[in-house]
């Protein structure tokens, strides 16, 4: 099989920057806040959610249209309706797009500020990481059994992302990964400021004690919602890039196996390290893609051996190693929170260098 | 400055505290002694918010402070120290000091994405925070990890970030626990020191009574969740009550 270089890097890069977004909201809540959401999949479902029923309800009625039933005997037909859309009507798919946006990252903000109040009455971390794990998939299989949001168990497909008027196939991914890349950019611009504050320094306080930071004035529960607002609604944002960039939504998409790929971009690439976030993300897709293009392959050539099964051992093997032997990441959390380190040096040297003047003069 | 009045904590049948009367004057440092189990570390807890108490009053400058969370109790100028170090060990020791700044801004997330908002407040706070370790001895130590430091720098550092939250009245918890004789007796000085130059109250709970006695104005003797005893040092010394329940005579 001949790979085509450019599609496969413009994928790759899409696939990236819909990972780091998520592995960027995750390192907010637990590398840095400590708290230990194994829901990951759940918030990046809401975004999938939302495009279902945006794409399906606010899209035909932006354009001014009716908004066929989108399952059951009228699926067809609706997905006729929406795709004309998004070809014909640029402007009316792209403002969908960005409204699905939007609501993705409300509906996630909401959802996350309700998951963080099981944590006031949870007094160990981890119980509430298998209360959101839980609710992950109590949601997805309530989801892939009502029929409303995605169609059930059908799922839904002509999710399309908003640049499909673009002439070229390449010409449309190129325009999506760019503005994937472009939201990723900002989510990261956003962690990372968040991360480098004295909000940043009360966050890794609570995840070294929050009772102590609780008594030592700070409002551990404001935070820790906080905090969980944001993140939940990175994550919805991603969910919205990775379900058009698939363009089918389907709840089967969203399982377990989701969050912890997540979890191992996190803690290789380095918790509390917003570039390691990054880094993880990317050497994930990259080994992510590889064995899923290996898997393919091995199968033309009549292998037995199906890589994608190797996938999942690959990354096991990773978080072994890395909670064995670098359990702080590629890349190492910065011990100075906000610059405060680095001003009190400058501090040091001018008080240094005062006194070396004073002792001049005198002499 | 804080009185307690017939304060009641119950942990299921068992009562840790069971109606205790106290009162700590402004710039006092009072002892709590007693033996393990009576009920001292619990009342601290108490006091500070951390238990909510079952019954009775608590009043700091004559207002109810019983029930509230540990950080409204900590915003009315209270704060506490645990008997282990309970620092931030992967926070470096000067973020242990800066975090309990009042009203730092940048602490909400959305001050915080811009930094010419929090960053004048956060150099005045280093350079105040940067004072503090110098007294204590730790600027050398300032950008370590506090995992890193002794034994008895964690206490140190404990006790004096505090400072950065502007209390008025400080609960230590076993100040000394775990620290060499010698270290344990500057620990005691830098908290006398503390009460001269910002005029702090204390109430601590301590073992090593050899080094208490020599610093405290008052003690009380706690017993079984009750207060049996309460006088100056030399008071408590002869108190017969005392001597047979705490040191066995």
């Amino acid at each position: 099989m001949i790979l085509d270089p450019i599609g496969t890097l413009i994928s790759l890069l899409t696939s990236f920057g819909v990972a780091a977004m998520i592995a960027l909201s995750l390192n907010l809540e637990y590398g840095l806040g400590g708290i230990p959401n194994f829901g990951k999949a759940l918030f990046v479902s809401i975004g999938a959610y939302t495009a279902g029923v945006t794409y399906t309800r606010l899209l035909p009625l932006l354009a001014g249209q009716a908004a066929p039933y989108p399952c059951g005997a009228g699926m067809s037909q609706a997905l006729q309706v929406r795709t004309e859309i998004m070809r014909t009507l640029p402007a009316v798919g792209l403002t969908n797009f960005l409204m699905t946006l939007v609501i993705a990252a409300f509906i996630g903000g909401i959802v996350g500020y309700l998951a963080s109040y099981p944590a006031l009455r949870l007094k160990d971390e981890w119980f509430l990481g298998l209360v959101l794990l839980a609710s992950s998939e109590v949601v997805r299989i309530v989801v892939r059994g009502a029929e409303p949001v995605i169609c059930a168990h059908n799922g839904l497909s002509g999710l399309s992302q908003p640049f499909v008027f673009l002439p070229t196939a390449q010409l449309r991914a190129a325009a999506f990964a760019g503005m994937t890349l472009l939201a990723a950019a900002l989510c990261y611009w956003f962690a990372q400021r968040v991360a480098r504050s004295p909000y940043g320094r009360m966050l890794k306080a609570m995840r070294e004690n929050s009772d102590v930071a609780s008594g030592l004035g700070k409002p551990m529960a404001r935070t820790r919602a906080s905090v969980m607002v944001i993140g939940s609604a990175m994550a919805a944002v991603a969910g919205v890039f990775f379900v058009t960039n698939i363009g089918f939504a389907s709840a089967n998409d969203y399982v377990v196996g989701l969050t912890l790929d997540i979890w191992v971009m996190i803690v290789l690439g380095g918790l509390g390290n917003m570039r390691g976030a990054l880094l993880g993300a990317a050497i994930i897709t990259l080994l992510d893609r590889a064995t899923a293009i290996a898997a393919i392959q091995a199968n033309m050539l009549g292998s037995q051996f199906d890589f994608n099964y190797a996938r999942y051992i690959l990354f096991a093997l990773i978080l072994l190693v890395m909670l064995r032997y670098r359990r702080q990441g590629l890349l190492p959390e910065q011990l100075d929170t906000t610059g405060a380190g680095k001003f009190l040096t400058k501090l040091r040297r001018q008080d240094v260098a005062s006194q070396k003047a004073t002792v001049n003069r005198h002499a | 400055m804080l009185d307690l009045r017939t304060v009641r904590k119950h942990f299921g049948r068992l009562a840790a505290v069971a109606g205790v009367s106290l009162r700590v004057e402004a710039g006092e440092i009072v002892g709590l002694i007693g033996p393990n189990g009576s009920g001292k570390s619990t009342l601290l807890s108490t006091i500070a918010g951390a238990y909510c108490p079952d019954d009775g009053e608590i009043l700091l400058d004559g207002q109810p402070i019983g029930g509230l969370a540990p950080d409204q109790i900590f915003a009315r100028g209270l704060a506490r120290s645990y008997q282990d170090p309970s620092l931030f060990f992967r926070m470096s020791a000067l973020d242990n000091a800066l975090l309990p700044a009042r009203n730092q801004r940048g602490e909400r997330a959305r001050q915080a994405l811009w930094r010419g908002r929090w960053w004048g407040q956060e150099r005045a706070n280093t350079a105040e925070a940067a004072a503090i370790l110098h007294d204590l001895k730790l600027e050398a130590r300032a950008q370590a990890p506090a995992a890193d430091l002794s034994g008895g720098q964690m206490k140190l550092l404990e006790i004096g970030r505090t400072l950065m939250g502007e209390p008025r009245l400080l609960l230590l918890d076993e100040p000394t626990a775990g620290v060499a004789p010698g270290l344990a007796y500057t620990i005691f000085e830098e908290i006398e020191r503390m009460r001269r130059l910002h005029r702090l109250t204390f109430l601590i709970v301590e073992h090593r009574l050899e080094i208490l006695f020599d610093f405290v104005d008052r003690l009380y003797v706690m017993h079984l969740g009750q207060v049996i005893a309460d006088g100056k040092p030399a008071e408590i010394e002869k108190n017969a009550l005392v001597r047979e329940v705490y040191f066995g005579e």
